[in-house]
């Protein structure tokens, strides 16, 4: 499921469309300061780095308030973008979802009493992928058609009109108008002979005045759909882009809360589990990553950990950076997948964007770089990982053959999900080797420092995201 | 679009037909009322293809005639807009074509004629592309589009163009002339 594509989309056409939608209170005086045109764009844009948000985090993280948010994303539901939920909640249900968003599995239930004391109506939005493709299609189309079919006149009815007597006619009333004695329409009035009306818009003038106005605005039609083709270039290649791929889908807000929660225990995302933490996580808007899990690599390298430590100690201060899940994605991708095969990925991605869009080059240079770094990281982690296995496999020699141990390094270097149960299994077998046991949590800091390579970098790379396309004005 | 529907009608028979052939009197009457008329609701009724039921008759005073309520089915014709017809035209002028699917009279107005088809007056009025390979007049079919329709109690008119993909002349009786 990459959903980056889909949040291209999101951004373009929020810039296409939203650019300069104005969210205005119903009785607020039209002032300076009460101009917010682009605040659309900057929820929709807020909206692709997450997935279930609840609005006042949303609102908080965005310095929005919360009412200005709120009557913007019931214009974005009321266009079809955006999923909203509402529920009545204690603070039990509060927590369900923040238990959701920080991925963690044991929080407190909260007694009866207290749940009875506090009722508020929480709202929760979400974008709507699926339904965002087809709305931005459709949109185009319809702009498209529209002048279209103007221009060719086509589905309209001519209109008539009595040059004697100014009466009005419509091609309806055809049957009552044919004269038997000559090709033409005439007047059940006074029997003058009809004239076309040649459209609706210039129907005030009459004769050759008629013709020409009907000209500039067949020209102007000709020129609006042309500077139509070309300003949602780059949106209707995304949208030819993204044909193909797998929608992502969130489903509603209970079914992605249990999903979450699900993910996160099976995980036993243990650093998640810091109370800290998760209540930083609930604050800041709490970026959701429940699929953390899914794509989880636990690299059981017990060496690594003083790196992992400073790397979590780095961490700490920037944690509450808003971290794209998509970009999340990708990061595990890299730290799962074998080098070459990342860098293939990269390149026919690259192949894929139009000539013009430079920037997208250079920020998938920027993650080269960024991803060199956490490579070589990594290999050193091994290197020194390597050392130390070698040398507890000599012990484990005296023990037992050691065909084991190596198949297990190997397979740790390459990928391998079933990388745990033969950690288990050789836990069972060498009990005194406590390194096993300390290896889970040290995949995890791993991971967060993985993360934090790519927030940082969606960070640098997010302010001028959109620089690739120009909107022309008017 | 036809339509195969059951309709509902009451029906006024005089006294001098209560015998042994009411029934059969009813639905010949009902044919010779309904058949061909038209509803704005539902179209042209084109033919009658079964009465499913006839209720208790109700005798009117002072006229001695009955009243039965009948229900019939029957299959109607009822164009849309946005529908693809074949019709047959019926009269060609400098405003555009009439032409008639069944009992449904369309105009196309000069404007929905394609822009390479000129009016080219005479004994036999016709819209002729330059090369002279399409020729529209009266007696030749076309393939056109409903853009609108005026429904009315009693009748049912249409506008057409054939100013679109696919639609225009399908068969041509002056070109085998
Ligand atoms: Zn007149």
């Amino acid at each position: 499921m990459s959903i980056e594509p889909f949040n291209r989309l999101v951004r373009l056409a929020a810039r296409a469309f939203y650019d300069d939608i104005t969210m205005k209170g119903d009785n607020q005086p039209k002032t300076g300061r009460g101009d917010n045109r682009g605040m659309a764009v900057v929820v929709l844009d807020a909206l692709t780095r997450r997935q279930w948000v609840r609005e006042e985090d949303l609102a908080k993280a965005l310095k929005l308030h919360s009412k200005q948010l709120r009557r913007t994303l019931r214009f974005f539901e009321e266009e079809k973008l955006v999923t909203r939920d509402h529920r009545k909640e204690s603070a039990k249900g509060a927590k369900i979802y923040s238990a959701a968003v920080a991925a963690t599995a044991d929080q407190k239930i909260t007694k009866e009493g207290e749940e009875k004391m506090k009722m508020h109506t929480h709202s929760y939005c979400c974008l709507d992928y699926a339904q965002i493709y087809d709305v931005v299609r459709y949109r185009i189309h319809r702009m498209k058609k529209k002048l279209k079919d103007e221009l060719d006149d086509r589905n309209t009815v001519q209109e008539y009109v009595c040059p004697n007597c100014g009466r009005r006619f419509s091609a309806f009333d055809a049957l009552q108008l044919v004269s038997p004695n000559d090709e033409y329409f005439h007047c059940e009035n006074c029997n003058g002979e009809l004239v076309a009306v040649s459209d609706k818009l210039a129907a005030e003038e009459m004769g050759d005045g008629d013709e020409n106005a009907r000209r500039r605005r067949q020209e102007k039609m000709k020129d609006m759909l042309q500077k139509i083709e070309e300003q949602l270039k780059p949106l209707t290649l995304q949208l030819a882009r993204v044909k193909d791929l797998p929608i992502p889908e969130f489903g509603t807000l209970q079914a992605w809360e249990a999903r979450a929660n699900a993910a996160a225990r099976i995980s036993g995302d243990s650093s998640a589990n810091d109370s800290s933490r998760s209540s930083q996580a609930q604050g800041y808007a709490g970026t959701p990553m429940p699929f953390l899990g899914e794509t989880k690599v636990e690299v059981a390298l017990s060496g690594v950990e003083a790196i992992e430590e400073r790397a979590v100690a780095d961490t700490k201060p920037t944690s509450v950076k808003v971290l794209p899940p998509w970009m999340i994605k990708q990061g595990m991708n890299l730290s799962k997948e074998q080098r070459g095969e990342v860098k293939a990925e990269l390149s026919t991605d690259q192949m894929s964007q139009p000539d013009d869009e430079k920037k997208a080059k250079a920020e998938s240079e920027d993650e080269k770089s960024f991803q060199d770094e956490y490579v070589k990281a990594y290999y050193a982690a091994l290197v020194q990982r390597q050392e130390e296995q070698a040398a507890a496999s000599k012990r484990a020699q005296q023990v037992e053959n050691n065909g084991t141990s190596t198949s297990y390094l190997s397979n740790v270097v390459s990928e391998t999900p079933s990388e745990r149960q033969v950690g288990m299994k050789e836990k069972r077998e060498e009990d005194d080797d406590v390194e096993w046991e300390e290896a889970p949590p040290a995949g995890k800091a791993f991971k967060v420092a993985d993360l934090n390579i790519q927030a940082d970098y969606a960070d640098a790379s997010g302010g001028d995201d959109d620089d690739g396309i120009d909107w022309e004005e008017g | 679009m036809f339509f195969h529907i059951q309709l509902e009608r009451n029906m006024q028979l005089h006294p001098r037909h209560f015998g042994p052939h009411l029934r059969d009197k009813l639905v010949a009457k009902l044919m010779k009322d309904v058949e061909g008329t038209c509803s704005g609701r539902h179209g042209f009724v084109v033919a009658i293809t079964g009465v499913d039921d006839i209720g208790k008759g109700l005798i009117r005073e002072g006229t001695g005639f009955v009243t039965f309520p009948v229900k019939y089915q029957c299959v109607v014709f009822r164009p849309f807009k946005g529908e693809i017809l074949e019709a047959v035209v019926t009269m060609v002028n400098k405003m555009g074509f009439f032409a008639e699917a069944g009992p449904v009279q369309i105009f196309v107005s000069n404007h929905l004629i394609p822009d390479d088809m000129e009016f080219q007056s005479g004994d036999v009025p016709n819209y002729t592309t330059s090369d002279g390979s399409v020729k529209i007049q009266k007696e030749c079919e076309v393939r056109l589009k409903i853009i609108g329709t005026r429904v009315d109690a009693t009748e049912i008119f249409c506008i057409g163009t054939i100013k679109d993909d696919f639609l225009g002349v399908t068969s041509d009786p002056g070109a085998a002339a």
